[in-house]
């Protein structure tokens, strides 16, 4: 592959490139979902390709392939500089990019135990001892029981002198217990829904998760929700777990900090932003609580990396401090706009065959002081929810409505009655303004969201989320019609 | 139906040369090989230029095995005999490890399933367009719009699909299709216009311009409008997010099988009006897909609401023993997610949209909705937000523009509160990926609900 991205780097300057980079990627997966007892899915993906993106006249252009013989590297890169000699009979402004060094570098992610290297049958085992310990239950209608492994290599060279080889291990599992009463359906998670918690480890990540000892309190709390109260509709102090958080910052904090999407370019597709290049510095975002950062070099996240997809080393960025927005996700290409020098490296493309766009690394709301039982302490009347279970959010990323799978009642700073159908509803800044508490680092954990989806064509991404529980004033809960 | 020709990303000597090998690899009972292949030029555009523009050449061959009772997959996006052997051997490994399945099938026998024909959805004009061919189109949107601020795509691409096996499945079919979307931003508001078809030609990019520039000016000046249940007009794009929703929760056996649509405890009652009928139908003229399953089982239109009562759901060889029916043609190619609806069509009625607003007293019209989830399945509520164009209707005419809405709103209320269905359908490409399209016509609905509003 090496190789053969070299080549397709020199066949596009040759051509005429004023910039060009090439990205060889190599992705071996194993997907396994497991049904009650039955393996409904053991799935083996193996992905290999190339795409080169080039600069003519100030316009992009990109093409990739997955054949990987010989005479691919000169055809994909003359298709390139054409499609790029194409959209530079429309474009306002050439193309500038900020400077970056030249990286040559190799980076892995670190893990303690290859989850490629156990075998088999010892994960189906593990998945398939949870979902039976969830499927004795009674009013479990699904036991359902997933594992991830991801490992993905990749060569990226540019004509600026980049060279950078990087190898990464992503590890998920989960578990999901479906309840079913006539036409209702409950559904609880462990660690976290769709498809469990996802980290930046190796196989140890699903050995600290004890799925097996997870699994019956998974399975009876599908169940007991059946029975549970509605969420009431109300105005009140909300609780949000970590794992809701994760959310709530990922759509009304990551998305909108984007600085395409604050430029226009998703317009047409993901939507803009409510906030403005120039809010930079003055913009109340949240209270003084909330504390944001764009971390690509974080332990255990799946948005980490040594470098971006277009060669930029992996940095911390601070967006929000003290409630006051101060940051943009940036490229090369838009760092400019914002009066920076350099790109805080944001750059990721799914694969070898997307074109790579700004997007999440790890944003991370940084811890503050106490336990989720401290912030749950100082609430006389509220509502405790965890674990993401919907999401909706404007084309500015302002009026947002969130559902989990489960909340509690919080009375005189004790958790109550069990809740279902908890959803709650508010307005980007408002709600960011209402938080009056974030939990502290004991409570603090980095998760991982597989599908945030951006893009045309659409792009999968793999981002991550440090978080704790926070607390929040005033909120409406309950709304569904 | 025209037969493929230059352009095909895959032929079908292709598919049967690189799977040769894999089909009669030693160690598995039964073998299937399905291969995916697409050459996809698309073109995006913002702030009224070209800001990305890519052409992408994918092939995916996925080798699934039968040993025993255990069934395993591979993929690889290799193309080559040797690849898909070795994608074979893998899945081998992973059959072995895995347990028993009692409810798995077998692979179809061509005896039992019967032969699938190809839909053939394909336009060899549409197949050959170059970037530059692409870009005058991007140029004649962008004049069109008469905008200083126009986003969007214009897109055009051809995909191939064989599905073969060592029981004597050998499937072929292509498709093309050609997308535009255009969103005009004047500063004040946005409007929308989009369209798709198999056929480059009947892609009529200076009209989906100029629709989404005359959106954008009429909604200058929007208020906040008063959430809350009004009769509302849906205009056809925001019928068929709909529509892709009500096949995403209810629409499949496994969700029946598992609980969780609204088939399992409706089936045979009436959920929608006398003039609704929604079906999964590859072979409407709008729609844009495969005349089989990704197991190369034929596909069936299958009517799931007709004159408003549910009817069943879309299976797969798995499903369909379960609830004891015949399959449908709906593998999606994974067991884990079920048979899936992939070309849902709500069935036109007589209606012209401008019948439609003049029908209403007060109420509301929808150009498109945003970011749409689901709140329960078996009730298929939904939220979202209103985008691009959203209108007060007052004594039979479009007024106002208001601010746009989040509803949150269940499908099968909408559809049975519906008051008219629109005489013209619009097909639409899917959100996300490349399989499947949306067949909708207009809808003038009796009842639904905005829960909030937002700022722009």
């Amino acid at each position: 592959m090496k190789d053969l991205v070299i080549k397709a780097l020199d066949s596009a300057v040759a051509g005429g490139a004023s910039y060009a980079d090439v990205r060889g990627v190599d992705t071996a997966s194993e997907a396994l979902s497991v049904r009650d007892d039955t393996v409904e899915a053991l799935d083996r993906v193996h992905s290999s390709g190339f795409g080169v993106r080039v600069l003519v006249d100030g316009a992009w252009g990109f093409a990739c392939s997955a054949r990987l013989d010989d005479r691919e590297p000169d055809r994909i890169a003359a298709t390139a500089l054409e499609v790029a000699r194409a959209s530079a009979t429309a474009i306002a402004r050439p193309v500038e990019l900020v400077e970056e060094p030249p990286h040559i570098a190799t980076w892995r992610s670190p893990f303690e135990k290859d989850p490629f290297s156990v075998a088999l049958e010892d994960k189906v085992g593990l998945l398939l001892s949870a979902t039976e310990q969830m499927s004795n239950v009674p009013g479990i209608r699904v036991a359902r029981g997933t594992m991830d492994l991801l490992r993905q290599e990749s060569w990226f060279v540019s004509s600026d002198g980049a060279d950078i080889a990087q190898d990464i291990v992503h590890t998920a599992g989960g578990l999901e217990a479906l309840a079913v009463d006539g036409t209702e359906v409950q559904t609880r998670s462990y660690p976290g829904s769709f498809r469990g918690h996802f980290a930046s480890a190796g196989y140890e990540l699903i050995e600290e998760m004890d799925l097996p000892g997870n699994a019956q309190r998974t399975a009876e709390e599908a169940v007991a929700l059946l029975s549970a109260p509605s969420c009431p509709s109300t105005t009140t102090t909300l609780v949000l777990d970590g794992h809701q958080v994760m959310l709530q910052v990922h759509e009304s904090v990551g998305h909108p900090t984007e600085l395409d999407r604050v430029l226009g370019m998703e317009a047409a597709f993901a939507g803009t932003s409510f906030v403005g290049i120039r809010d930079a510095g003055d913009l109340r975002y949240g209270s003084e609580h909330v504390n944001i950062t764009a971390d690509a070099t974080i332990a255990g996240g799946i948005g980490s990396f040594g470098y971006d997809d277009e060669g930029v080393e992996a940095q911390r960025v601070e967006l929000i401090r003290n409630g006051i927005l101060v940051g943009f996700q940036t490229s090369r290409e838009t760092a400019a706009a914002v009066g920076a020098s350099r790109s805080n490296g944001t750059m990721r493309a799914e694969g070898w065959e997307n074109f790579p766009l700004i997007r999440m690394t790890n944003i991370n709301l940084l811890p503050g002081a106490g336990s989720l039982d401290d912030l749950i302490s100082d609430v006389d009347d509220g509502i405790y929810m965890a674990t993401n279970k919907s999401w909706s959010i404007d084309d500015k990323r302002k009026n947002f409505q969130f559902g989990c799978e489960i909340a509690w009642e919080i009375k005189d700073g004790k958790l109550g009655r069990m809740l279902k159908d908890p959803r709650y509803t508010g307005i980007t800044p408002e709600f960011w303004g209402s938080c009056d508490a974030v939990a502290g680092p004991e409570a603090w954990k980095v998760w991982g969201t597989p599908n945030c989806g951006k893009g045309q064509p659409g792009q999968t991404m793999r981002v991550g989320h440090g978080t704790s529980p926070a607390r929040f004033r005033n909120v409406t809960v309950g709304v569904a019609q | 139906m025209t037969e493929p020709g230059a352009g095909l990303p895959v032929t079908k000597e292709d598919v049967k040369r690189a799977s040769a090998q894999a089909l009669e690899i030693p160690g598995a009972d039964a073998v299937e090989v399905v291969v995916a292949a697409s050459a996809t030029g698309l073109t995006r555009y913002a702030v009224s230029q070209i800001i990305q523009n890519t052409v992408r050449n994918e092939t995916r061959a996925y080798v699934r095995v039968v040993v025993g009772d255990r069934v395993a997959t591979a993929s690889t996006t290799q193309l080559t005999p040797d690849s898909l052997a070795r994608a074979a051997e893998r899945a081998i490994e992973a059959a072995r490890a895995s347990r028993p399945d009692a409810e798995f099938p077998g692979l179809p026998d061509p005896s039992d399933v019967g032969k699938a024909d190809p839909v053939f959805r394909w336009d060899e004009a549409t197949a050959v367009r170059t970037p530059s061919d692409r870009a005058v189109k991007v140029r004649e949107i962008l004049a069109a719009s008469q905008a200083t601020n126009a986003a969007g795509i214009f897109e055009t691409s051809a995909h191939a699909y064989g599905v073969v096996s060592s029981l004597g499945i050998d499937c072929f079919d292509a498709y093309t299709r050609c997308v535009t979307t255009c969103l005009v931003d004047n500063g004040e508001s946005t409007g929308w216009g989009d369209a798709s078809s198999h056929d480059f030609d009947r892609v009529d990019v200076e009209a989906v311009a100029r629709r989404a520039a005359e959106k954008a000016e009429r909604g200058r000046g929007a208020r906040d409008g008063k959430p809350g249940t009004y009769e509302v007009v849906l205009e056809p794009a925001a019928v068929g997010v709909l529509l892709d929703y009500l096949a995403y929760v209810g629409m499949g056996a496994k969700q029946v099988i598992e609980g969780e649509s609204f088939l399992a405890s409706r089936a045979g009652e009436k959920v929608a009006a006398d003039g609704v009928t929604v079906a999964d139908d590859v072979f409407h003229p709008e729609s844009v897909g495969l005349g089989f399953d990704l197991e190369g089982v034929p596909k069936k239109r299958v009517a799931v609401i007709e004159g408003g009562v549910a009817k069943g759901p879309v299976t797969d060889l798995r499903t369909a023993r379960k609830l004891n029916v015949d399959p449908t043609g709906h593998y999606s190619g994974s067991s884990e997610y079920g048979p899936y609806a992939s070309n849902p069509v709500l069935e036109p009625g007589t209606m012209k949209v401008e019948e439609m607003i003049s029908s209403v007293a007060d109420g509301f019209l929808v150009t498109r909705f945003h970011y749409v989830n689901v709140l329960e399945r078996p009730t298929t509520l939904l939220t979202g937000m209103t985008r691009d164009g959203t209108f007060r209707i007052r004594s039979g005419e479009v007024a106002e523009p208001v601010h746009n809405f989040r509803f949150a709103h269940s499908v099968l209320d909408a559809l049975a509160s519906t008051r008219g269905v629109g005489s013209d359908v619009a097909g639409f490409a899917p959100e996300y990926g490349s399989f499947g399209s949306a067949v909708a016509p207009a809808l003038h609905v009796g009842e639904f609900t905005f829960a909030s509003t937002t700022s722009h």
